[in-house]
């Protein structure tokens, strides 16, 4: 691939679409528009209708003979209307002033604290007939509550006893609400005083009626408050509005330019199909990241002319800028799928059809941050979109936690490259690209000539797919046995599925898994190599970024530390061996030969980072890696995957037998001390330096080859 | 004096589009500095054809070289050679002629200096002065094809595929590109051109190939096919061949 080419087809589209005046108004327009407008007419909404209901007397039904005391009390209060026997039936009010309605002990509340308008809508209650009467007249709206003084109130209150009353109201209806809000504020100041009054009257001490005083604080701070506001509204505007700024620009390029023709002027020229794709995306890409910064520079407008005269609070400009930074991979997700559905279509109304649903698709889960309570955690943070909104939103809250956030954009990766591959392999089908009559099971057939390597798609497609069933997969065994999960992971999610899909597909078991004969000099790098890594790894790389202690914890319990002594053969053979033919095949056999096109140094470098971001941690990140590169290089150059399975085993295995015995001898914690001594560290270094060394003087292998593949033809097949 | 070696050759082209065979085996030569027609009625495989050999289709079966190059093996390398005009397509809508003429002079990676004269001469070739800094959207057809033209001609090619290039043209722009496509032969291209305007191939074409349901079943000269025919035009002489 060009990337000269892919620049010259990039700035094209990227101008073509800069002069449409839809894309300008759906990228800079709306947003522009659409927040200040939303706070302004919602805003002002909001308060006209505050201050309407403010305003407005609260009218209320009084069914019952109030005390004297409590009624002048109630007319004190000027925003309420008292409307004696108002809408009551004859026979109801005969039994009020009667004291002979039944069950009026039973109906009336036993808790009286609890006046909430929510309480009991079906059930007995909805049986009662005042409750039947007082849904009725609140309902046709000829009041906004209805107050029941219950008969012998005013005798009870003489006596010092209790006094009921209940209140009803309608919770659907806003000044139903304020009316009841306005009548319990005010019953309650009443009672503060009545229970005030009675301490002084009998000489008791003050607080004597209430016993206990419970005083409710709310530590949030201002700012984390208006950040779980912001960060549940606005990831799912921003992302809505970043996808959908992209739909218009995805359809014009593909379905577009099918229906004007020029399509087959293109692909007559001397380009190859990926740098068609990936001028093309670059150019959605782009529209949508400039839509994203259009809605983020809106927002931020807004919000900083909002908040510190409403809430006392500023959102920092950094907090924006990352929140921006975290839609970059949703603008690449989104660009690259609406890329490959749109090119289905035949014409722009086709592909307006095709992406609609695609939309809904995008917002749901961006929707997700509108549902109370619910955070990033391991489950979620897998799940596209979903994840970087939970993130959003955390990061508005205050609340990032490092290793959910590499989690995170792990899985942004994961998904970005999935559906750029899919958009590469739909462009590679001609028929989908002219306009012809190809079909969704068409991108699964096979155009590969059999054995052949497997190609760096399909190593990226396997990948993405199987670190997610091994995440989900690790999470769902959490709870096992260590060992159980370790061997299922290992033989289920690693080794297996690549020994199948290698022999299904065809490609040569021996060439893919490195199966070749080791030479002896590359079985002494590989010991010498494997036997003194751990030191280097231990005792200079973790210190570079030291792991917290919770985290030593967790790797202590993984490592059999921390349970009745398994014996040796056990941990050798489940965390040193296994792990090490499992992950050397998946890494070194099958995404190295799926990368061999690429070079050797390109091949290595990518398959140890694919190793370091499958073991899920930001502290375990940089130690794999460079393992990876080791172990990398060794099966290359000596053209064995034994090598690597030897190197990895000793790596892990020494290291566990050792902590293995010191946990035995001793009752120091190790967590205590996570570094290995600088005298193991140096003399096991030049170990590794010597090994280093004797496998960089094994001549390198006939079939070597250190150079990409510059006969490339469009993309790879998968 | 005969041109004899064939610039654009194919063997035995074949293509179906599932239980279609479009192509069953077609075989053809131009040399440089001849006209050669693709005739045949809707459906013979003329587009599908073209599309071939221009590079945008792969075939089942056989190969297409141009001026010895592979075009399955060297795809790049053999496009450089040619190049390709449909009287359906039509130009980038948002961009000048100019901006599109530099936007393929980009792709085909032609030097700054040369982009900049062929632009030049093009426009002046084809009188496109008026319009050239206009947004093709805005343009008439006559223009816009004029535009496309150029874009076919810009980085000179030795072979030339036009398929129906004066598709609703009027009669002016239409004899207007015939003359430009006369030019281009006497520069030494090799053209292959499809057209439905029998007269026009009379014109133009220094022979033809007559295509039916995926085959070739006769070429030769125009007066070759005529004395075979009995014929005294080629529109009498493909209905001779049209005919159960």
């Amino acid at each position: 691939m060009r990337w000269g080419i892919v620049l010259v087809i990039f700035l094209k589209e990227l101008r073509e679409s800069l002069r449409d005046r839809r894309t300008l108004i759906m990228m800079i327009g709306l947003p522009i528009l659409l927040y200040p407008a939303l706070s302004l007419f919602v805003g002002s909404l909001v308060q006209s209708r505050q201050a309407s209901m403010e305003s407005r007397t609260s009218q209320i039904a009084v069914w019952g003979n109030l005390p004297a005391p409590l009624s002048d009390h109630l007319k004190r209060h000027t925003n309420i209307l008292l409307q004696p026997w108002l809408g009551i039936s004859e026979v109801l009010r005969k039994d009020l002033e009667s004291d002979t309605a039944e069950g009026l002990q039973a109906v009336a509340p036993t808790n009286s604290s609890s006046m909430k308008p929510d309480r009991s809508t079906d059930g007995e209650m909805a049986k009662d007939p005042f409750f039947i009467a007082a849904r009725s007249l609140l309902t046709e709206r000829k009041a906004d509550a209805v107050l029941i003084p219950w008969p012998g109130i005013a005798r009870a209150l003489d006596r010092n006893g209790l006094g009921q009353v209940s209140i009803y109201s309608d919770s659907v209806r806003g000044d139903s609400r304020e009316a009841e809000r306005r009548l319990t504020e005010a019953l309650r100041q009443y009672r503060r005083a009545l229970v005030a009054e009675r301490e002084q009257i009998l000489d008791l001490e003050p607080g004597f009626g209430t016993g206990l005083q419970i005083n409710n604080w709310n530590v949030a701070p201002n700012r984390r408050q208006t950040g779980l506001v912001l960060g549940s509204l606005l990831p799912f505007l921003l992302i809505v509005l970043t996808a959908s700024s992209g739909i218009y620009a995805a359809i014009d390029l593909t379905a577009g330019e099918k229906e004007r023709n020029t399509m087959q002027t293109l692909l007559c020229a001397p380009i190859h199909c990926s740098e068609v794709i990936g001028g093309k995306f670059l150019a959605v890409w782009s529209i949508s990241l400039l839509a994203a910064l259009a809605n983020f520079a809106s927002v931020a407008a807004t919000t900083a002319r909002m908040l510190p005269s409403e809430m006392n609070v500023q959102v920092g400009l950094s907090t924006y800028l990352l929140a921006f930074l975290l839609l970059i991979p949703v603008a690449f997700i989104v660009s690259a799928v609406y890329l490959a559905v749109a090119v289905f279509a035949r014409d722009f109304k086709d592909g307006q059809n095709f992406l609609t649903p695609v939309i809904f698709l995008v917002m749901f889960p961006g929707a997700i941050t509108l549902i109370p309570d619910l955070e990033l955690n391991v489950w979620n943070s897998f799940i596209p979109l979903a994840n970087i909104a939970l993130l959003i939103k955390a990061l508005f809250m205050g609340e990032l936690q490092a290793e959910l956030v590499f989690l995170t954009l792990i899985s942004c990766v994961a998904h970005a490259g999935l559906a750029l591959l899919l958009a590469s392999r739909v462009f590679a089908r001609e028929q989908i690209l002219l306009g012809g009559h190809g079909t969704f099971s068409t991108l699964f057939s096979r155009t590969a000539p059999r054995n052949e390597d497997p190609s760096p798609a399909l190593a990226a497609v396997v990948y993405g797919f199987l670190i997610t069933v091994v995440f989900y997969g690790s999470l769902l065994l959490q709870d096992s046995e260590i060992i159980t999960s370790v061997v299922v992971s290992e033989l289920g999610f690693f080794l297996l599925p690549v020994v199948l899909l290698t022999l299904a597909l065809g490609f040569s078991p021996r060439r893919t898994f490195a199966l070749g004969r080791p030479t002896g000099a590359g079985l002494l790098a590989a010991v010498l190599i494997g036997g003194s890594a751990w030191t280097f790894i231990g005792g200079i790389l973790i210190r570079l970024l030291p792991p917290p202690e919770s985290f030593v914890k967790a790797m202590e319990k993984i490592l059999l530390l921390r349970q009745d002594t398994p014996p040796l053969w056990t941990v050798w053979l489940v965390l040193a061996l296994i792990p090490a033919v499992c992950e050397e095949f998946f890494f070194r056999g099958f995404i190295l030969a799926a990368l061999r096109r690429l070079g050797r140094w390109p091949a290595i470098l990518i398959s140890a980072l694919l190793f370091g971001l499958a073991h899920a941690s930001i502290y375990r990140l940089l130690p794999t890696l460079c393992l990876g590169v080791l172990l990398g290089w060794l099966v290359w150059k000596t053209g064995s995957i034994s090598c690597g399975i030897l190197a990895h085993a000793l790596n892990n295995g020494i290291p566990l037998t050792l902590l293995n015995t010191a946990a035995q001898d001793s009752v120091a914690d190790s967590a205590s001390n996570p570094f290995l001594p600088w005298s193991l560290t140096l003399a096991g270094s030049a170990v590794l330096m010597i090994g280093i060394l004797l496998l960089a003087a094994i001549p390198a292998r006939p079939e070597d080859s250190s150079s990409p593949d510059r006969t490339s033809r469009g993309p790879i097949p998968v | 004096m005969e041109p004899v070696i064939p610039i654009l050759e194919a063997e035995n082209l074949e293509r179906s589009f599932g239980p279609i065979q479009a192509l069953k085996g077609i075989s053809l030569k131009v040399h440089s500095g001849e006209i050669v027609g693709l005739l045949g009625p809707n459906g013979a495989g003329k587009t599908t054809a073209l599309r071939i050999l221009a590079g945008i289709l792969s075939p089942s079966a056989g190969w297409v070289r141009i001026q010895g190059v592979d075009l399955r093996e060297d795809p790049l390398q053999a496009k450089r050679r040619l190049g390709f005009l449909s009287g359906d397509t039509q130009p980038y809508q948002r961009l000048t002629p100019v901006e599109m003429l530099r936007y393929f002079g980009q792709l085909y990676q032609m030097e700054e200096s040369r982009l900049r004269r062929r632009i030049e001469e093009l426009v002046a070739m084809l009188e496109m002065r008026d319009f050239a800094e206009r947004r093709c959207g805005t343009l008439s057809t006559g223009q816009k094809q004029r535009a496309n033209i150029a874009r076919a001609f810009l980085h000179e090619p030795e072979v030339l595929i036009l398929d129906e290039p004066t598709t609703a043209l009027d009669v002016v722009t239409g004899q207007f590109i015939i003359q430009s496509i006369r030019r281009e032969r006497e520069a030494g291209r090799a053209i292959l051109l499809s057209t439905h305007i029998m007269g026009e191939a009379e014109y133009l074409c220094d022979r033809i190939y007559l295509l039916h349901e995926g085959l070739v079943f006769d070429h030769g000269s125009v007066g070759d096919i005529l004395v075979r025919t009995a014929c005294s035009n080629l529109n009498d002489a493909f209905l001779c061949y049209a005919k159960p």
